[in-house]
């Protein structure tokens, strides 16, 4: 096991190699691999902007190309730092260039809770895995403009409904103050930070240990849950449910629409 | 209750062609008479089966990683608006689950065959199938790089193989199984690929591509599974490959057998610039043999996203292409690749591949034993099927088309010296009652008393692809579901299952092997039951 990364992590006791890479530097650092796996000329200069050194990455690309089946692991250390999605881009790049030598796939890690599964199931029914704005009666992706954190900054929502996240943790202050403006709702089966600034916070059954469901594995594989304990709380699912079917009753809202649009607009 | 009256009828399944005959409805099935209710006067119009499609990919992990691959074809295609009862969708190469099912219907189709499911993510399969609305669907699962039955094969244990295959059409909830480049997806995990029928597959001495598709076409049989083995050869889309399809073919001699997406089974030559179809010598060998049926896996021009479980090829055409290239293993069973692609007429391969799909459809002389698909969306999108149909009606059409390729494909296809046009009533087979019939589906494709009343009614029109792209009505299980291009009802399809028997004792002998090899609990293999929302149980065929 090779580990890349800028600092020493709890990780390095698990690698064979740690391979310290200078803050910033991911996108030279895959770009050169892709360069010397190819056998194309690579200067010590251009090495060593990356920290690392020739003999390093000689060693590193060898091993790769002697590997049977190679895996890369990818984190937010390369995808929401300097480059982003062009890191990430590059790292797929290298991993699909890698398989003219021998198999080698790359996979994000992702991060805690379910995220895979809300992707997945988003993508099925939408066509995208997140930032998705359906003000137009269906779905449009602009990760950046329809993103949560985006649309909570802008103050472009009137009402917030959280479910599985606790942005009152993460996100930045000017996405937090606005969600104490406006009337939001938080489905979580702990008092989290956004329950505080909410109007209403659901106490839903934990998913796995007293609710039924799926959650799905960081290589999108389904994994049934199975709950040990009983709840008095609803499951998320039936309460969302309820919203919907009290929701159905209202006069219908929405006016006359075209069922279709030939030309997105 | 509904009755449809005057309209001139196709019903292959019945033999009645093109005769007027009033039909009625009554809970969703076909009565002899019905006392009251609403009257469609289709007096004028053609009156079809819903459509069945035998091969297609609209749900499942890799059409969902191909619609993550393809955000830009999102934004240019067709988009479908919520109203309070109808979720919105977007359509284009790799539409959204909402969208699919209107799309279908939109064309007159009300089942389809989702061709390709491992079972370790079955159950997410079944829940993009539960969302697909108006349609009765079926899935296949994916058996013949499963390394516990090659295993299995490998050591002379075929009984305990047959076991092992009808214990895994019941964990994944399928309806058949599909075999895909036998041996080949497994040796691909080491970045090989299995390309002769007699040569052992990487990692085993015995098991040959040849004796697995052998093996599993005869569990299939025994097994009594409505559909038998549905095969996609090894050496999909490689020059010269011919020869592999021939000789896959005379390993099913003495079983049932579909053949999937022919067209990209049937090319001659050495390499890309001497590629040539060889339509016309494949259609021969198939004609001569009744045990087969097939699904052309028609060639449109245009853009699509290529999605099938055969990795190496995947992984070849990325190299071709230079674009976009998606890998997936799952485990111990199959794999994927995706890869979006623009099928061109001025490009050599490509016009060799459009014109096999449709030589195919019409050199097989039997409508009942060759399928309208184009193994969606790898040939193209299954919504522009009534453009294929356009092509079989009309040789003229066809000639137009021809012009536009490059004129030195013309003696490497067959198509310019074919005259035949489809009738409507070969047409009515081909995109339903046949399939209907090779899927052992006995109550769809059929207007006969006490069938699912699935219709389609078309306006006569000499524009054949606008006729079977904009039905006038089409109707599921009695429920008017279109109407003149404006989606009336959207339904909840059921989904088809069997449950062949197995050996009790399944359970624990693939128990220990399951434990070590798989990364997940072996409870949590199957797909409960409880999870699929409507299904309808198919029988076995008892043999005799
Ligand atoms: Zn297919």
């Amino acid at each position: 096991m090779v580990l890349v990364d800028i600092r020493e992590t709890k990780s390095v006791k698990a690698a064979d190699i740690f391979l310290q890479v200078r803050p910033g530097k991911d996108f030279e650092l895959i770009t050169i691999l892709r360069a010397m796996i190819k056998d194309q000329p690579i200067s010590e200069t251009q090495i060593a902007e990356t920290g690392l050194t020739m003999e390093q990455l000689q060693d590193f690309v060898s091993r790769m190309k002697a590997a049977r089946f190679g895996v890369m692991f990818f984190g937010m250390g390369l995808s929401m730092t300097r480059g982003k999605h062009m890191n990430s881009a590059a790292l797929l790049t290298l991993a699909a260039e890698m398989n003219a030598f021998t198999k080698f796939v790359a996979m994000p890690m992702r991060g805690h809770g379910n995220v895979t599964g809300a992707d997945v199931i988003m993508r099925s029914q939408t066509g995208y895995p997140f930032g998705i704005s359906f003000n137009r009666g269906y779905p449009r992706y602009n990760p950046g403009e329809f993103s949560t954190v985006d649309v909570l900054v802008r103050g472009d929502t009137d009402c917030a409904f959280i479910i599985g996240a606790d942005p009152g943790a993460t996100m930045p202050q000017p996405a937090i103050d606005h969600l104490a403006r406006i009337p939001t709702i938080v489905l979580d089966p702990h008092v989290t930070h956004t329950s505080r600034l909410s109007r209403v916070h659901i106490t839903t059954a934990p998913a796995g240990i007293s609710a039924p469901g799926t959650a799905y594995r960081m290589d999108e594989i389904p994994l049934p849950l199975h709950p040990a304990l009983e709840s008095p709380y609803p499951s998320d699912e039936e309460v969302v449910r309820r919203i919907n079917e009290t929701l159905m009753k209202k006069p219908d809202w929405m006016g006359e629409r075209p069922q279709i649009l030939q030309t997105q607009i | 209750m509904l009755r449809i009256t005057g309209g001139t009828v196709y019903d292959p399944a019945n033999g009645i062609n093109g005769e007027v005959r009033d039909l009625n409805v009554e809970d969703g099935k076909f009565v002899s008479s019905v006392t009251s209710g609403r009257t469609i006067d289709a007096t004028g119009l053609v009156i079809f089966p819903g459509g069945v499609d035998v091969h297609t990919h609209v749900a499942g992990g890799s059409i969902n990683f191909a619609r993550a691959m393809t955000p830009e074809d999102h934004r240019r295609t067709q988009a479908f608006i919520r109203s309070q009862t109808r979720r919105s969708g977007l359509g284009g190469m790799a539409p959204t689950t909402f969208a699919t099912g209107y799309l279908y219907a939109g064309m007159g189709f009300t089942t389809v065959n989702e061709a390709a499911v491992p079972v370790l993510s079955a159950r997410h399969t079944h829940e993009e199938m539960a969302d697909i609305p108006i349609l009765d669907k079926s899935c296949l699962v994916l058996m013949a790089n499963n390394e516990i039955m090659l295993d299995l094969l490998e050591a002379g244990e075929y009984e305990r193989a047959k076991h092992i295959v009808a214990w895994h059409i019941w964990a994944a909830k399928a309806y058949g199984v599909k075999a895909v480049n036998p041996g080949g997806v497994a040796a691909w995990k080491w970045g090989k690929d299995a390309n002769h029928l007699s040569d052992p597959i990487e990692g085993y001495k015995n098991t040959t591509p040849g004796s697995i598709v052998t093996s599993l076409a005869k569990i299939v049989d025994e097994l009594g599974i409505p559909h038998p083995i549905h095969l996609h050869c090894n050496n999909l889309g490689v020059p010269g490959n011919i020869s592999t399809t021939l000789e896959t073919m005379k390993h099913l001699e003495g079983h049932r057998a579909h053949l999937a997406h022919l067209q990209y089974h049937a090319y001659g030559g050495d390499d890309w610039h001497t590629m040539r179809s060889e339509a016309a010598q494949l259609a021969e060998y198939f004609n001569a043999h009744p045990n087969m049926t097939t699904d052309a896996g028609a060639v449109l021009f245009g853009d699509t996203v290529t999605i099938t479980a055969d990795g190496p090829w995947q992984h070849l055409l990325y190299k071709l292409t230079g674009r976009k290239w998606g890998n997936l293993d799952v485990e111990n069973e199959t794999g994927c690749g995706i890869v979006p692609y623009s099928y061109r007429p001025s490009n050599l391969v490509n016009a060799v591949q459009w014109a096999t799909g449709l030589e195919l459809l019409l050199l097989i002389d039997d409508p009942w034993r060759v399928f309208l698909s184009t193994d969606h969306p790898n040939g193209a999108c299954f919504w522009r099927y009534p453009e294929i149909v356009q092509l079989l009606m009309c040789a003229d059409f066809r000639k137009e088309c021809m012009a536009g390729l490059a004129p030195e494909v013309m003696n490497r296809i067959t198509l310019p010296e074919i005259n035949r046009e489809y009738t409507l009533y070969e047409i009515a087979t081909i995109m339903s009652a046949g399939p209907a019939r090779a899927l052992g589906l006995g109550q769809k494709g059929n207007l006969g008393v006490g069938k699912d009343a699935d219709i389609v009614i078309y306006h006569q029109d000499k524009d054949i692809a606008r006729m079977f792209g904009h039905p006038r009505y089409v109707i599921k299980r009695g429920e008017i579901v279109i109407e003149e291009g404006d989606i009336r009802e959207t339904p909840d399809g059921n989904e088809y299952l069997v449950k062949p028997s197995f050996d009790p004792g399944t359970d624990e002998f693939l128990r220990p092997l399951f434990e070590d090899r798989y990364c997940m609990s072996f409870e949590n293999y199957p797909v409960e039951i409880e999870r699929i929302e409507r299904p309808e149980f198919q029988q076995c065929i008892t043999s005799e």
